[in-house]
């Protein structure tokens, strides 16, 4: 493999990753707190899936150049994170939680999809696997949405701040890491754009459909992966504080 | 006001040629709902291909006792139209969970009338109680492949498995014992 696809295949891969490590926290901290019992069960499923894929993508990482995905996840500093700043942000009400893995579901689901052709194999097998649970993720948030969105005026409210504030954060999913012009042109990794296209009119219809307004300005679009909310770096003080305190953590 | 969403309960199938047993219950806001979260609660690790909820107060249920004591009256009903009903008895107390199995179905005018024909039609074992759910009250996971394979077969790759795996991931603190634990220790 050419020396710069193996560096932004790297860089695409530690995206994909972090993506989950940040989604899979936030929702974790909804466990005890979720509004009925058998949704708080739900949402950790779903964490912990999304930590799972996490899993998978540092794996291919690893075979990549050897790192060690404990040390990526428990051991980098914010500034090294390459999450979006829409995972970042704090868990919200229901509502807002709700929408965003919506938004990131869909968006995961479509690429999903499309990286299952994958021309560099390891991924498209990747893709096949998560793709699974992927799914059933996407259908739990998508009658979330149309419910809160046509349930009550509270909640249609609710949902429909949370939909104003992230939508423009969503958009940061389809930027392209560094890069990753030579991975599509290599049938690695699906063109964004194409699976932009399809974001946009999935969620537009969905959204609409249960009874909320797209937002005309869409607000705050983060451009670059390297830059970050102030949120991160207490998500990752709270999440790293164990392993870093005790790092071989064998007695439990 | 009563918050509470509805109760309820939930069917699951291990495998294709096994019959829906009840495995518990959930609160949701309506059917599809329900499915969700009983597949989350009830399917993450355990193996199943099919699973069914209905509401609790659609079904219809006797125990042996209770037919003892206050045998079921079907004379009220006499006009209603022939429906389907969904039969599940419980014929066992030995396991831990109270499974109560989908029998069959029965044509009938009222609950107890189908309860009726459910004792004369499935006599193979005795049973302790019954459930009787008009048919078009159960919903039903999609049984497509597709949904198949995004809602149960993860679950074939997940640790944790069974309780009886927990004991086998980690171990024991004495097997980490340090220098500078013995010398706390001293």
């Amino acid at each position: 493999m050419r020396h710069e696809i193996k560096q932004a295949l790297i860089a695409k891969l530690t995206a994909l990753a972090d993506d989950e490590v940040i989604l899979s926290h936030r929702n974790s901290e909804w466990t005890g707190h979720g509004p009925i019992l058998e949704e708080d069960i739900a949402l950790a499923n779903i964490a912990q899936d999304e930590l799972g894929h996490a899993t998978v993508w540092f794996g291919l990482r690893k075979e990549l150049d050897g790192s060690d995905p404990d040390q990526l996840a428990f051991f980098r500093d914010a500034g090294e994170y390459r999450s979006a700043e829409l995972l970042e942000l704090p868990k919200g009400d229901w509502a807002f939680t709700m929408l965003r893995q919506f938004l990131f579901d869909l968006y995961e689901t479509l690429w999903l999809e499309a990286a299952k052709h994958s021309s560099y194999q390891p991924l498209a097998d990747a893709a096949n696997k998560i793709l699974r649970e992927e799914r059933f993720h996407l259908q739990h948030t998508y009658a979330w949405v149309e419910r809160l969105g046509l349930g009550t005026e509270e909640s249609n409210r609710r949902l429909q701040e949370a939909l104003e504030f992230q939508w423009g954060y969503a958009q940061q999913l389809f930027v392209p890491t560094p890069g990753e012009d030579l991975l599509v042109a290599e049938g690695m990794v699906p063109d964004l754009g194409a699976i932009k296209a399809q974001w946009l009119e999935h969620s537009s219809k969905h959204l609409q459909n249960s009874g909320l307004k797209l937002p005309i300005n869409p607000g705050y679009q983060p451009t670059s992966r390297t830059h970050h909310t102030e949120h991160l770096w207490s998500i990752l003080a709270e999440m790293q504080s164990t392993a870093r305190w005790d790092t071989e953590a064998k007695v439990w | 006001m009563d918050t509470q969403w509805p109760r309820w309960e939930v069917f699951k199938q291990d495998t294709p040629h096994k019959p829906h047993q009840a495995v518990g219950s959930v609160h949701a806001a309506d059917p599809q709902h329900a499915l969700l979260t009983a597949r989350n609660i009830f399917a993450r690790r355990p193996q199943a291909v099919s699973m069914w909820v209905v509401r609790a107060d659609d079904i219809f249920s006797r125990t042996k006792e209770e037919l003892a004591a206050d045998p079921v009256n079907m004379e009220s009903e006499k006009t209603a139209a022939l429906r389907p009903y969904v039969v599940f008895r419980k014929t066992s107390h030995r396991r831990s969970m109270t499974f109560v199995d989908y029998v069959g179905e029965v044509s009938a005018r009222s609950p107890e009338e189908a309860l009726k024909q459910a004792r004369a039609k499935f006599t193979d074992v005795e049973a302790l109680a019954w459930w009787i759910v008009p048919a078009d009250r159960l919903t039903k996971s999609d049984p497509s492949n597709e949904t198949i394979e995004s809602w149960f077969a993860p679950a074939k790759e997940k640790t944790y498995k069974q309780q009886q795996y927990y004991a086998t991931v980690g171990s024991h603190v004495s097997k980490h014992k340090t220098g500078r634990e013995d010398t706390d220790e001293a």
